[in-house]
């Protein structure tokens, strides 16, 4: 006997499923995995006969492909250029580029994510140096050396943030870095005798002080998991003399200098600072100083553009300083952000990625501009040098309605005081394991909530710290002994 | 074939050689997509969870270098992992022991009837639907250090200073006491819900026999309803405690783990170590330390509902 239905059968079925519009679980499943099928491969069989690809931009034929991942700019002015920009640059050299914009506390996990699954974006930008991403990613050394010989010598800052020197390789490019100011409210500060504000950090304290008990303003340096308590903690250590670790990435946290400049937290937290500092977000400074209720931040001009926006009467009454000085004689701050790409190594158009990244230096006037000054240019000799710090540049006339006009300018040698996060050594990615973990501005917390002794908390970063190199050096990618 | 089948031309088909006529094909096909999710987005990250703690990969170099304990020892080394460890106990039985008393409660008078019923359900349903990460955020909004209209509502009425700000995420104790107001508010709809099933489930027969006995009020709830719902309890605590156990959300948005890595628990320090400082075998390692406890909780509570007897 055969399996094959008969005419009859068939007919049968026909008319039963009609009738009662019952199907048997053959026809059933069937029809269920024909209708997968057809919505699965609907899409690209449309797709086929139009000739072009389901998803992406454009027709297909002999253009190639770039992707590109990067943060949402603070300033969204900075987006709607680049976005324009990177199509006319398409245009020009035959590339589909798409862009995709995420949130920056997003980079890592999404960077990771791409980097285990071996594929994604061609270029990858971060905002702090990637230096744990080195395996994956290609050696840059060679666009570092053609950018520099067209756009001149790359600051050290932008340099020491992108070379690791055991590996001797460029692990990312960076095209562009924002300076960190102290921000500090006039008014208050002459209420009090410094209408120029503080330039040492003893200035800080006693003025500080005299502020919050005159007024009720505090200072804002914050001491919770985020980045700008980050940046505070690593310019104070830094204008004391201490630091993380040396030029020679050995561990020298554990210092006379560091305790010293512990306790100057401590005592700034008791005299001038409220419990407050200990839970803040990255925008919670940004938002006290708009708001009037602090005195001084340690910020890029980001809260200052904003209160542009929302409060002119105080954005007037904000103005500027270079990083403070400590009893060293010597004042540094870290960048506040670096902004570096990455080209990994499953990159299908390394070469159009190259150059993209060059091309887009040839355009740092406008990377300064759209960013309403917020990136500066990270080689010596850009179109936006004499724009942007020349006489009469936009640093002595910010174009965005500063009062005074010249309120910027002491921006025009942050090169001078600005250093990498892992200074007086490179970003190597141990450094980058203790920014990420807030092991510094929780060494300063525990000291000044009381939970440790000044002692305590520096042995006990110290310790961390060491930890931290130690697997690090076994991945071969920081050098040092100790 | 016989006569009759031979005249219609009926042929026999074999069940067993179609495979959609074969009992149980079809089950099987339906549930394959969840078994399937299950195995890659649950069982493959949790097997690669296993490989990782094993290796020393980082989320730069993610080739599998096994090195047996040593990232466990050096994860059990750091110290905010015995922070993160307490603190997720602490979380957990705070939160919890909140939401199963309240959504008692709430079950209790959700089942009685009384106008507007609907409205209070609607109400004590919303936090449930409101994803975690918006809620959280409305919270951090609400407990800002200088926004908080808290801090406005207790100046009002004369509890604090005029301009005063409590330090609700700023102080170690406040912030723990924050994340936990915050998990039981998320948790606090899917108990109740979970409960008021098992009240209705309660024959009212009982409860009428139990009160012509003359049991009260509270004899009833103490000698009835409270141990007929006691495996339903069970359920919802283990729900209550697999969410909050492994809660990663409510912590990231509201505090990032601070003040100092107070409010650290098992799954942001992984996050924190693992992904944003690279360090992806020490991250896996920290996490797996959420496996035996989950899985033994899991156990004793199954096997604690299974055997409850009520007499």
């Amino acid at each position: 006997m055969s399996d094959v239905d008969t005419e009859a059968e068939k007919l049968t079925r026909r008319v039963e499923t009609a009738w009662t519009g019952r199907l048997s679980r053959r026809e059933f499943v069937q029809k269920a995995g024909l209708a997968a099928v057809g919505l699965g491969a609907g899409p690209y069989l449309l797709a086929a006969c139009g000739g072009g690809a389901p998803s992406g931009g454009g027709g297909g034929g002999a253009k190639s492909q770039l992707t590109i991942l990067q943060w949402s700019h603070f300033v969204p002015r900075y987006d709607t250029w680049f976005d324009a920009y990177v199509k006319q640059w398409g245009e020009a050299n035959n590339v589909n580029v798409k862009v995709d914009h995420i949130n920056q506390a997003d980079l890592p996990a999404r960077t990771a994510a791409e980097i285990n699954a071996g594929s994604g974006h061609d270029l990858i930008e971060w905002i702090a140096p990637p230096s744990a991403l080195e395996p994956s990613v290609l050696d840059l050394t060679d666009v570092v050396q053609e950018a520099e010989k067209k756009y001149g010598s790359q600051l050290p800052v932008c340099k020491s943030s992108t070379y690791n020197p055991t590996t001797k390789k460029y692990f990312g490019f960076c095209h562009s870095w924002s300076p960190d100011p102290g921000d500090y409210r006039k008014s208050l500060w002459t209420k009090v005798g410094m209408p120029n504000g503080p330039l040492t950090y003893d200035d800080l304290l006693n003025a500080g002080t005299a502020i919050k008990q005159q007024t009720g303003v505090r200072v804002g340096i914050g001491m919770s998991q985020e980045q700008d308590s980050n940046m505070a903690a690593r310019a104070l250590l830094w204008s004391y003399g201490a630091s993380v670790q040396d030029a020679n990435e050995n561990v020298v946290l554990d210092s006379d200098a560091t305790r010293e400049a512990v306790n100057f937290m401590v005592k700034l937290f008791k005299q001038s600072m409220t419990n407050e500092i200990f839970s803040w977000t990255a925008a919670s400074n940004n938002q006290g100083l708009v708001a009037g209720q602090l005195s001084y931040i340690l910020n890029s001009i980001s809260a200052y553009r904003t209160a542009q926006q929302t409060r002119p009467d105080i954005a007037d009454d904000i103005f500027f300083r270079p990083a403070l000085q400590g009893p060293t004689g010597k004042g540094f701050a870290s960048e506040h952000v670096i902004l570096i790409y990455l080209i990994p190594k499953w990159s299908k158009n390394v070469d159009k990625a190259k150059q993209f990244l060059l091309d887009l230096v040839g355009h740092t006037s406008d990377i300064v501009y759209q960013s309403e000054l917020y990136n500066f240019p990270a080689f010596s000799k850009t179109n936006a040098q004499q724009k942007l710090f020349g006489s009469g540049g936009w640093l002595d006339k910010d174009p965005f309605g500063s009062h005074p006009a010249n309120k910027l300018d002491l921006l025009k040698n942050a090169a001078s005081w600005s250093v990498n996060v892992g200074y007086p050594g490179p970003s190597n990615a141990a450094i980058g394991e203790i920014f990420d973990t807030f092991v510094l501005p929780n060494m300063m917390a525990s000291a000044a909530r009381g939970t440790k002794t000044v002692d305590q908390a520096v042995s006990d970063a110290a310790a961390q710290c060491r930890q931290i190199f130690a697997k690090w050096r076994q991945r071969k990618l920081v050098g040092g002994s100790s | 074939m016989s006569i009759v089948e031979r005249t219609v031309g009926v042929r026999r088909i074999s069940v067993r050689g179609r495979l959609p006529e074969r009992p149980g094909f079809l089950g099987a096909l339906m549930v394959s997509p969840a078994v399937l999710y299950l195995l890659g987005l649950v069982g493959f990250p949790l097997v690669l969870s296993f490989v990782y703690a094993f290796s020393d990969v980082t989320t730069g170099n993610p080739n599998v270098h096994l090195v047996g304990l040593s990232t466990f020892a050096a994860a059990v080394r750091d110290p905010v992992f015995a922070v993160a460890l307490r603190n997720s106990f602490i979380f957990t039985f705070f939160s919890q022991a909140l939401v199963i008393v309240l959504s008692t409660i709430l079950a209790f008078g959700l089942s009685a009837d009384f106008p507007g019923k609907w409205v209070v359900r609607f109400l004590i349903l919303l936090p449930w639907t409101t994803p975690v990460a918006l809620g959280a955020v409305a919270w951090l909004w609400m407990l800002d250090s200088i926004f908080s209209p808290f801090d406005w509502v207790l100046s009002a009425v004369g509890l604090i200073h005029h301009g005063a700000h409590i330090p609700f995420l700023g102080q170690a104790r406040l912030a723990m006491g924050s994340i936990v107001v915050l998990q039981a508010w998320r948790m606090l709809p899917l108990a109740t819900v979970i409960l008021m099933a098992g009240l209705t489930s309660i024959p009212q027969d009982i409860q009428d026999a139990a009160a012509v006995d003359g049991a009260g009020f509270w004899g009833r709830l103490i000698h009835v309803t409270l141990p007929l719902l006691q495996p339903i309890m069970l359920v919802a605590l283990l729900f209550g405690i697999v969410f909050t156990f492994t809660d990663i959300a409510v912590i990231f948005v509201l505090t990032g783990g601070g003040p100092d890595n107070s409010t650290q628990v098992l799954a942001s320090w992984a996050f924190y170590k693992g992904i944003n400082g690279g360090n992806l075998a020490q991250g896996a390692a920290t996490a797996l330390f959420m496996f035996p406890v989950l899985l033994g909780l899991a156990v004793l509570l199954l096997r604690i509902a299974s055997r409850v007897e009520v007499t």
